[in-house]
């Protein structure tokens, strides 16, 4: 089918979607600005909560995609709507009529600098949850040290729930991240003491539950409930963590050699750029806007225009990899339609 | 008269108390939580309850009396929450209710009262070398004791313009500014509340058994046993 | 540390400050307690810089303290600020300057008020002209006075007769920063750094040839807390917190403390002489405390003023320590001397802490 269907981001939905509409007989074309697909699950090793190797899951995507076509390094410059299509202009010159757009642009990272309290750029030791997985990936971080990691504590909700920086939503993934590398880290680092501060454990997905118990049972990992407040840096270079332990009451001083902040899922600045070019609503938490947020998530407002992963909103990677097939069959019934 | 709606007639209830989430964040770099048994959270939680037996006893208790309004939870609450600014409109209320004379904290809002607006009133300033006393602060070390003994000559030296017409450091504020302020007291409710606390102060003190010079000093100087974290 | 992480943050915290035309509100604390620091402010910024910076002996307290100690309704701090701002009108100023941080915390918080609520902006008009018959525009631009001297610093700097240098090592000096809480935590904009890393002092103590020393407490308060000290009976706060402070700075051994707060040099300053009195113990080196300055009082130092004609005989840590590594000539003989080298007494010496 000549049906020409405009996939803008080359993450886990782009790539998901795109070898579903292949199964399904179309050509998609896929729009990746950065140099690899991929995405946000190509920077991290292991995933909950079979700790599988995201590698294995991203590989098999892009095997099964690659009869797409892939632009790399490629931007949308700007986007026409024509009478019932739009023209795409794309950053390497080439221009594409298409009656289809599937919006997977995917999320950023928060940007954890922005919580100036926690010392993230200014305090050696501390670090993200993405700097700890290229670390788990590459064991390449001056802050690790192997010979002395006595002490280490996972922030929760950094830049999440949070209105002083401007995202109230709760970015979902990272509680169970958190106790994800909380027991990588203990496995590799066994007298460590672990801490994990947090304001709500949110274990909502299939074996978190579990995963906490372990954590738990299994790690001997501890959980303060208390959101940090403020950053320090010792002398020698460690960092000092102030919280309350908000179940006894009682204010808390902690001294770690190392802390991993939970850098949430934030809007993804050119995702709201090509929203804006192709007259998409962008929702109140910054994220695009669906048709329904209950009946018609992967819809747009716009006729022909679908959204898949979490351009809509903070996901799991398999929420995302249902919504692509979701969308890619929505897509496929509206192409009928069409005809 | 509901507690929490008076409470809420306070701008400063209005910023300070949006939603809060028990986070601790606020607790967990409050100078006086590290202190005194204190917990700005849960101040939040009580006023978010609007439990009227509970603020009741909150309005009545030490506990409001503890903040030193550093606001430093303002700068990091993550629900814009400012418990700094609930708890001023906490002791606002209590205040005008006549609570503070509940809790010896409290109590000690009639000394405050006194040398402070007695300060601005009289002098134009909040603090006064004339009622700082080296007596009452000894804190501030023989070389204040021996600029209050020198204070025509340490100030000249330094260039103040210690009680002389004019600008410059301590000048003598004009009679007609000072009739100004005593104004805006009138008409804004300071008055009001000076006599207020004075009232429920003289009641209280009755009660215990003092005139009001010993109150004075019971309420600046005596602290019980139980309000500190080390003393558990 | 990461000093290009901080120089990220102090570049998203610039503030426009005016450079000139400024209406000048002093402090009561400051008056009190380090007079000489406000007489310099005017000297350096007036007769030094040839600012324009005016001051009416009719402003009286904002009466922040009193409003932080819970003696007077918002209502009455409110006009009394609405009043101040009536003079400047009235004297044809729009800048607005002021010497304390509580002062100047209160003004911030009470414009933003208004802004927020402006039926209370109305109220307070109407009250001020009640009780005044006055009227007030809102200022243009409200500054603190170490804003004011951080924006010349460069100009001090470069007529400056010292530099922050141990003249023994030649090593820049350690200096510890400390700002006032209500400078920039309840505002983070309105403050030259915002509230986590303030730059308002490290940019003085750069721009003169120091060192910043951070640690882990810096962003600490004083203990100072308004009844918390005022109180007799509350005083343990105020001296715990300052306490806290110093066993968190000890190990990095600073030179010197600098502060733009009122209250916070004072507690910094009379603490350290009740810990050495009380538990013995001395943060300086040999006995005596570590010196705690104002901004002016620092930047007059470096301009080569005489160390007693700017008051720094009114702190009761001994200086003398601060002024020999940096190579200050003084006369230890005339330091409590009266104008025109009176003789009055000398205030005796505290048991402990080293004192000159």
């Amino acid at each position: 089918m000549k049906e020409n269907i405009v996939i803008v981001g080359g993450g886990i939905a782009g790539l998901e979607a795109a070898a579903q509409l292949l199964d399904l007989g179309f050509k998609p074309i896929i729009i990746e600005k950065s140099d690899h697909l991929g995405g946000h699950v190509a920077d991290w090793n292991c995933l909950f909560p079979d700790m599988s190797p995201a590698k294995d899951i991203v590989s098999s995507l892009i095997a099964r995609s690659a009869d797409a076509n892939i632009f790399l390094n490629t931007e949308i410059s700007f986007v026409n709507k024509l009478k019932d299509s739009y023209n795409i202009m794309l950053s390497n010159g080439i221009s594409i009529i298409t009656r289809i757009l599937l919006m997977t642009t995917g999320f950023s990272l928060f940007d954890a600098h922005r919580k100036e309290e926690y010392g993230y750029g200014i305090y050696d030791q501390v670090m993200t949850n993405k700097d700890l997985e290229h670390w788990f990936n590459t064991g390449d971080d001056k802050r690790i040290n192997n010979s002395a990691m006595n002490a280490v504590g996972f922030v929760h909700c950094v830049g999440s729930r949070d209105e002083k920086a401007k995202n109230s939503q709760c970015s979902k993934v990272c509680c169970i991240t958190a106790i994800k590398q909380a027991i990588e880290l203990k496995q590799k680092f066994p007298d460590a003491m672990i801490y994990c501060f947090y304001m709500d454990l949110r274990m909502f997905g299939k074996k978190y539950e579990d995963f906490y118990i372990n954590a738990q049972r299994d790690y001997g990992i501890r959980f303060i409930r208390g959101r940090v407040s403020e950053v320090g840096e010792n002398i020698d270079g460690r960092v000092i963590v102030k919280a309350e332990d908000t179940l006894s009451g009682k204010p808390v001083k902690v001294t770690l050699d190392l802390l991993v902040l939970m850098a949430g899922m934030v809007c993804n600045p050119d995702s709201t750029k090509v929203a804006n070019m192709a007259s998409l609503p962008v929702d109140s938490d910054g994220f695009l806007k669906s048709k329904d947020n209950v009946a018609d998530i992967i819809e747009s407002p716009k006729e022909g225009v679908f959204y898949a992963g979490a351009c809509t909103g903070p996901k799991t990677v398999p929420e995302t990899l249902a919504e692509a097939r979701a969308a890619a069959l929505k897509i496929y019934l509206y192409i009928k339609g069409l005809e | 008269m509901k507690l929490y709606d008076e409470l809420l007639k306070d701008y400063r209830a209005k910023e300070g108390l949006k939603t809060c989430i028990n986070c601790g964040t606020c607790t967990a770099i409050c100078p006086a939580a590290e202190f005194y048994k204190y917990d700005p959270r849960k101040v939040m939680d009580i006023v978010q309850s609007r439990d009227e037996e509970e603020i009741e006893k909150l309005l009545k208790s030490d506990f409001i009396w503890y903040c030193g309004e550093c606001m430093s939870c303002v700068t990091r609450c993550p629900r814009k929450n400012g418990p700094g600014l609930v708890i001023m409109a906490l002791r606002n209320l209590s205040a005008r209710l006549g609570y503070f004379t509940f809790s010896e904290k409290g109590r000690q809002l009639y000394p405050l009262t006194k040398i402070l607006t007695g300060n601005i009133l009289n002098y134009g300033y909040c603090v006064y070398p004339d009622t700082f006393k080296w007596e009452d602060h000894k804190e501030s070390g023989p070389v204040w004791k021996w600029h209050l003994e020198h204070i025509g000559d340490t100030m000249a030296r330094l260039g103040a313009n210690f009680k002389g017409e004019g600008p410059g450091v301590l000048r003598k504020i004009p009679q007609k500014s000072l009739d100004e302020l005593k104004s805006i007291f009138d008409v804004t409710g300071g008055t009001e509340r000076i006599e207020a606390v004075n009232k429920f102060s003289k009641a209280k003190a009755e009660e215990m058994g003092m005139d009001m010079d010993e109150y004075f000093r019971e309420t600046f100087e005596h602290t019980s046993e139980g309000h500190l974290n080390s003393e558990d | 540390m990461i000093y290009q992480g901080k120089q990220k943050i102090w570049a998203d915290y610039q503030k426009e400050i005016p450079d000139n035309h400024w209406f000048y509100v002093r402090s009561c604390i400051r008056q009190n307690f380090f007079p000489g620091a406000e007489k310099m402010f005017m000297e350096i910024c007036r007769d030094l810089l040839k600012k324009d910076i005016f001051e009416t002996e009719n402003h009286t307290t904002c009466g922040g303290i009193a409003y932080h100690c819970d003696t007077i309704p918002q209502e009455t701090v409110m006009t009394i600020v609405a009043r101040q701002f009536a003079l400047m009108t009235e004297a044809g100023y729009e800048n607005y300057v002021a010497s304390c941080i509580t002062s100047f915390g209160n003004y911030i918080e009470i414009l933003e008020t208004w802004k927020e609520f402006p039926e209370l902006e109305t109220r307070i008009r109407e009250l001020l002209w009640k009780a005044c018959r006055r009227e007030f525009n809102k200022p243009k631009y409200v500054a603190h006075a170490s804003d004011l001297v951080y924006k010349y610093r460069n100009e001090i700097a470069a007529r400056a007769k010292y530099r922050l240098v141990n003249r023994f090592t030649g090593e820049p000096l350690r200096g510890v920063e400390h700002i006032g809480c209500h400078y920039a935590k309840m505002f983070p904009a309105r403050g030259i750094g915002g509230a986590e890393y303030p730059y308002v002092l490290c940019g003085m103590i750069e721009s003169w040839g120091g060192n910043v020393i951070d640690y882990p407490e810096r962003r600490h308060c004083c203990g100072y807390g308004f009844r918390q000290y005022h109180v007799k009976a509350n005083r343990g706060y105020s001296l715990s917190n300052t306490h806290k402070k110093f066993e968190s700075m000890e190990p990095y051994h600073p030179d010197f403390i600098l502060t733009n707060c009122p209250g916070c040099p004072y507690f910094m300053d009379r603490w350290q002489y009740v810990i050495a009195e009380t538990e013995g113990k001395t943060y300086g080196e040999n006995g005596y405390g570590i010196p705690v300055l104002t901004y002016e009082e620092l930047a007059s130092l470096v301009l080569g003023y005489n160390p007693w004609d700017i008051g720094l005989q009114l702190h009761q840590v001994a200086v003398e320590p601060l002024l020999d590594k940096i190579g200050i000539e003084y006369d230890p003989a005339e330091k409590y001397k009266g104008l025109n080298e009176k003789e009055i007494m000398r205030p005796e010496l505290p048991g402990v802490l080293r004192c000159c």
